[in-house]
């Protein structure tokens, strides 16, 4: 799911959200370093940009009392709520009509739960082997075979734009980057269940590459009871 | 002479002293920040907070007063802006600005009532 999934789900959200509490006025949701990810129907920019000013220079001068929660304000004509939930701020603006309860249960109920549903939409409670790879053993040997694994580029390449969903659940919310600059260690597994964390370079023998091989330093390879032409589980360790 | 305004307004500034004391000596406060256009009393727990307090003060108002005008929500009642550990309430009576800041756990309600 990427950022604008995420900014048209809680689009849809928030309208239908204003459509079930009729007092609710404006709804929009921005990001801890001040980017709107997403405003009901009726809401425009310029409105959502103004708010968003004003907090941020309120929020610069709150530190002296720590990270703002929330905000509350009320005026003759209706009131404001702004609230802290995960990396987010939730803005509500709503008529002097609106009970309290409903606020609470939206900023805390509601939009909570539509963010977790999100995250579990992306990350469906199985283990994580889209980042795993099964690797053909080649062994290392020699003087200068040292302590690290050598994996083809390509595949280390493809690790640092394939990491955790729950990363980029959050890096598409947040909008900050979550892929990886690069891969320092992989966890092996054999099949026979031997495994090992290890570091990790770059294949050096081009004749290797493109090859779902990895190099295996001999006595590591000695101690994971492999040999050459042996398949190996390989993943990536951030 | 003095008007009947500077007399009525002089005479409001000390009634809202005379509360905000007695607020100030309860459970949790911290400190609270009365201004008008000709004056302003400061009375903080930690004398060193003073410019930042200050400047929070007033920014929570004209960011109050910038938010219920973008939204047209009308002019401003209260503010009352919560962190982890503390709470500010800022509120405009008549000619006066007012912030209180206070400890979470302590019912800015109750002493939003009791200041109006």
């Amino acid at each position: 799911m990427n950022r604008d999934s995420y900014a048209i789900a809680l689009k849809t959200a928030l309208t239908e959200i204003q459509k079930a509490y009729p007092d609710l006025n404006h709804s929009f949701i921005f990001t801890q370093n001040e980017n709107i990810i997403s405003g009901e129907q009726e809401t425009d920019e310029n409105t959502m940009n103004t708010v968003l000013d004003s907090f941020e220079n309120l929020k610069e001068k709150a530190e002296t009392i720590g990270e703002i929660k929330d905000i509350h304000i009320t005026g003759k004509k209706g009131n404001v709520t702004l609230s802290k939930i995960n990396d987010m701020y939730l803005v509500l603006s709503t008529t002097k009509n609106m009970n309290n309860t409903h606020i609470y249960a939206i900023t805390h109920v509601i939009i909570p739960t539509i963010l977790k549903t999100m995250e579990t939409i992306e990350s469906p409670h199985l283990p994580d082997t889209s980042t795993q790879k099964k690797l053909v053993v080649d062994t290392l040997t020699g003087f200068f075979a040292g302590d690290a694994v050598q994996i083809d580029t390509e595949i280390l390449d493809d690790w640092t734009q394939n990491n955790d969903p729950r990363a980029r659940v959050k890096a598409a919310i947040t909008g900050e980057p979550a892929i990886p600059e690069e891969i320092n260690q992989v966890h092996i597994e054999t099949f026979s269940g031997n495994t090992t964390v290890c570091k990790v370079k770059e294949v050096d023998d081009q004749n290797v590459k493109g090859k779902n091989m990895i190099k295996i330093p001999e006595k590591l390879a000695k101690s994971l009871e492999i040999t050459k032409g042996d398949m190996v589980m390989v993943k990536p360790i951030d | 002479m003095k008007s009947i305004k500077t007399e009525e307004q002089e005479s409001e500034t000390e009634i809202l002293q005379e509360k905000l004391q007695t607020i100030k000596e309860q459970e949790g406060i911290i400190g609270y920040i009365l201004r008008n256009s000709k004056s302003a009393s400061i009375d903080l727990k930690d004398p060193t907070k003073i410019i930042e307090y200050a400047v929070l003060s007033s920014t929570a108002l004209d960011t109050g007063d910038d938010m219920t005008e973008t939204l047209q929500l009308g002019e401003v009642d209260t503010i009352v802006l919560e962190t982890e550990e503390t709470k500010l309430l800022s509120m405009k009576t008549n000619d006066h600005s007012l912030s209180i800041f206070m400890e979470k756990t302590v019912d800015h309600n109750k002493l939003s009532k009791s200041l109006k």
